[in-house]
């Protein structure tokens, strides 16, 4: 009730003339009432009454908050915290190797940026995760739908299509190897159409469109509650180009990971960002590096770097609260990500998957 | 839709005029601004400026559509999804041809066929659905005067003889060919902002830009200070512009790159990442492994350019006549390396029997399994993948452990036709 005037969400002008009126605190506006302050600072009655309303609901915001009721800030003990950590879900990869370094999967409420040079897997394991995301909670994932904005074009319907089917038969072995109740009637949702028409697909072209998009995604998240995984494939695609003002940009951007971190707590949604590799030239050599500049490493909390060793591909966990920093190898098969498959001759042991890696990938081409 | 105007976006006149008077007026600007900024420029409560914020957003963010949507409108008309290459075995690792929709790149060594390839396509875009085509005009942006109207004739009359048994069937095809000199880099990117209003009047199917690497490296030297910013920001720029018209129109793209030499001290790569350079065992056509300060060929333009590109297709020599195309990056495809050779009728892809013959000399392999040089080989990065260009010692290069990875599969590549 002591808020001062000047921190009030009022228009500008409204609020130069409240202080030239000498006005300092918000309850005395609200003992003045509207008829008075009309008066007093020439404005209409309605006006006044508007202004008085923003001004209740804004204290009255300012007690709730105060008395630890819910609000913008959350306050809680670590305990409550570490239940609902322990409690959470992970999107898994379907690649063990890389599920175990970051600690399960691909964390809710967190935002995780992959970064990697060109060809290397960034999209293939976005779309991997758009797929993942849906896996029944039977079957060990979240039951969310996921939302895929695209700045690059880079999405592939019939590179979506294999994975899924993929993956439904993935759990179609695991239900026939240890059926359970649950299984059948997951099941009989769990097909390729039904994944397909849980991925809401955005085509941004540029920064203008991302922004917009971005802004939009709390109401769009709050229609569509089920969503729990945010992709934004390529964020820095539309930053790289025709920005001579880097200092808009890194405001743009650090605008963006802001909405993204409130948006990826309040709906208890993953966002994952892919970030493109650029070369630094320094004094005797040049090296390369996530794009976007340094600060944009503060945004994300989960940072993974994907890169070639020779003709492995190799993912790098660079950054993370809680897990150590490690290397691990994957592939790429028809299947999508996987990890590496031993050579062949060791039998697997799940037997679901077939052996991807010694066998020419021609052969597992889907013929279209 | 950054430029889209605010009065468009249903924001109040008065809103509109208060805002030009601070030069904002599209939708870019808009949302450039903080909020607390907003709130000065238009004089509003900050809910009321968030609720502004959602309408000018809703201006001009995409629309939404769910994959299952864009699945079935691919599925609808599934020819118009790529454009076969009628290399039989390339378009089926490619699932089908060269994508519409995206970008393609063609990189390679002076010499090999970019130009050919390039042309050939041309041809096949004229040529009607039922033979495999997209039955549409072709734009041809020629940077280097390569293009030959006369090979096109001979590609088109030796390739598909039945289909051209006459003259006139050759010039209708030729009138649909429209092809663009252009030298310098500005009236390419010019050139590329005007090709929508073409696309739509011509009925185009098909752009190709013959090539890229030429103009750029003309003008942006990039040793100079602040060239490398803006020779990025030039490719970027034209990049962003092709995909938004390949999008729009579902047509491929094709754009050619030429080869640069980096050197393996060059762009070195902090030590916890691994540089595919310092393994010169990967790049075949360089003779010097084992020194550390030698250079390797690879694809031109850059690291930012291999990410804007969408396919990438190398070709490069194996020994003459004959040449190999591998498949770099792609988003649907395996590596996979193929062998051709250049004949009258264009590219042709060669058969297991001529690369063979060292090892199965007794094994008779019936003609009709011409084109099996599907060949799995383990690329890597393809903005580093080592390029074999031609060299004078020819002879040698034929015992060479030449093919890569060749161990075991090529049993296995009786795959079904």
């Amino acid at each position: 009730m002591q808020r001062e005037v000047g921190t009030l969400p009022l228009a500008p002008a409204l609020r130069a003339r409240l202080a030239a009126a000498g006005f300092q605190t918000a309850q005395e506006l609200l003992d003045t009432g509207p008829c008075g302050l009309s008066k007093e600072i020439g404005i209409s009655r309605e006006e006044a009454l508007e202004a008085l309303q923003v001004v209740r609901q804004e204290c009255h915001g300012d007690t709730a908050r105060a008395a630890g009721g819910s609000g913008a800030t959350r306050k809680c003990t670590a305990l409550e915290l570490l239940e609902e950590e322990q409690t959470q879900g992970f999107i898994i990869t379907f690649c063990s190797a890389l599920d175990n370094i970051l600690g399960g999967g691909v964390q809710l409420t967190k935002i995780t940026e992959i970064c990697g040079a060109p060809g290397v897997g960034k999209t293939q394991l976005c779309m991997q995760l758009a797929v993942d995301v849906q896996i029944p909670e039977c079957f060990g994932g979240v039951a969310g739908e996921a939302v895929f904005i695209d700045t690059e074009g880079s999405f592939m319907v019939d590179r979506v299509v294999d994975i899924a089917a993929a993956c439904v038969q993935h759990c179609h072995l695991i239900a026939e190897a240890q059926p359970e109740e649950d299984h059948g009637k997951a099941l009989e949702t769990f097909s390729v159409e039904n994944i397909l028409s849980h991925i809401y697909c955005f085509r941004c072209r540029d920064y203008t469109e991302l922004l917009a998009q971005v802004y939009l995604l709390p109401e769009f998240l709050a229609e569509h509650s089920k969503v729990r995984l945010v992709v934004i494939d390529g964020i820095a695609f539309p930053f790289r180009h025709d920005f001579e003002d880097l200092a808009l940009r890194t405001r743009l951007l650090n605008g963006l990971a802001q909405q993204l971190i409130i948006t990826a707590n309040e709906h208890r949604a993953a966002v994952v960002l892919t970030n493109q590799m650029t070369t630094r030239i320094g004094q005797s050599q040049s090296t390369l590096v996530p794009a976007l500049g340094e600060s944009w490493g503060h945004a994300a909390t989960v940072r993974l770097i994907f890169h070639w060793d020779n003709t492995q591909r190799l993912a790098t966990l660079y950054k993370s609260p809680s897990q150590k920093e490690s290397t691990i190898a994957y592939e790429i098969t028809p299947h999508g990500f996987r990890d590496v498959q031993p050579p062949a001759g060791t039998a697997s042991t799940e037997g679901t998957e077939p052996n991807p890696r010694k066998r020419p990938r021609t052969e597992e081409e889907k013929q279209q | 839709m950054a430029a889209k105007k605010l009065r468009r976006a249903q924001l109040s006149q008065e809103m509109c005029e208060r805002l030009s008077r601070y030069q904002i007026t599209t939708c870019q600007d808009f949302l450039c601004l903080s909020l607390l900024e907003l709130m000065k420029v238009t004089g509003q409560s900050y809910h009321e400026v968030q609720k502004l914020l959602c309408k000018v957003s809703r201006a001009c963010a995409p629309k939404m559509q769910t994959a299952y949507e864009m699945k079935l409108r691919k599925s609808v008309n599934p020819s118009s999804a790529f454009l076969s290459t009628t290399l039989h075995s390339l378009d089926r690792v490619l699932h089908g041809g060269v994508p519409c929709g995206s970008l393609t790149e063609i990189t390679s060594p002076p010499g090999c066929g970019k130009t050919q390839f390039c042309i050939m396509l041309s041809v096949l875009a004229t040529l009607p659905v039922s033979m495999g085509g997209l039955d549409g005009a072709v734009i041809y942006i020629d940077t280097e005067s390569a293009f030959s109207a006369e090979r096109l004739i001979e590609i088109a009359a030796n390739r598909f003889p039945a289909y051209y048994d006459s003259d006139e069937k050759l010039l209708c095809m030729t009138r649909s060919i429209h092809l663009y000199r252009e030298l310098t880099c500005c009236s390419v990117l010019k050139r590329i902002m005007s090709l929508e209003e073409d696309i739509i009047l011509k009925k185009v199917k098909l752009v190709i830009i013959d090539s890229v690497a030429s103009v750029v490296r003309k003008e942006f030297d990039t040793k100079l200070q602040g060239n490398l910013a803006e020779r990025s920001n030039f490719l970027n720029r034209g990049a962003s512009v092709l995909k938004y018209l390949a999008e729009e129109f579902t047509i491929p793209v094709i754009l050619t790159n030429q080869i640069t030499t980096a050197l393996s001290s060059g762009p070195g790569l902090r030590a916890d990442l691994v540089s595919p350079a310092d393994d010169l065992s990967l790049s075949e056509g360089s003779s010097v492994s084992g020194k550390r300060d030698s250079g390797y060929v690879t694809a031109a333009l850059g690291n930012t350019w291999s990410h804007s590109v969408n396919t990438r297709l190398i070709l490069q020599y194996h020994d003459l006549p004959t040449r190999q195309l591998l498949v770099a990056k792609s988003p649907v495809a395996p590596f996979s390396t193929f062998f051709y050779t250049i004949e009258k009728s264009g590219l042709i892809l060669q058969g297991l029997l001529t690369f063979f013959k060292l090892w199965y000399s007794t094994v008779r392999i019936s003609p009709d399994r011409k084109d099996q040089t599907n060949l799995v080989w383990e690329g890597t990065n393809p903005a580093l993948q080592p390029i074999r260009v031609r060299n004078t010692a020819l002879k040698d290069t034929l015992h060479d452990a030449a093919l890569p990875s060749t161990t075991g599969e090529t049993s296995r590549n009786t795959s079904n036709l």
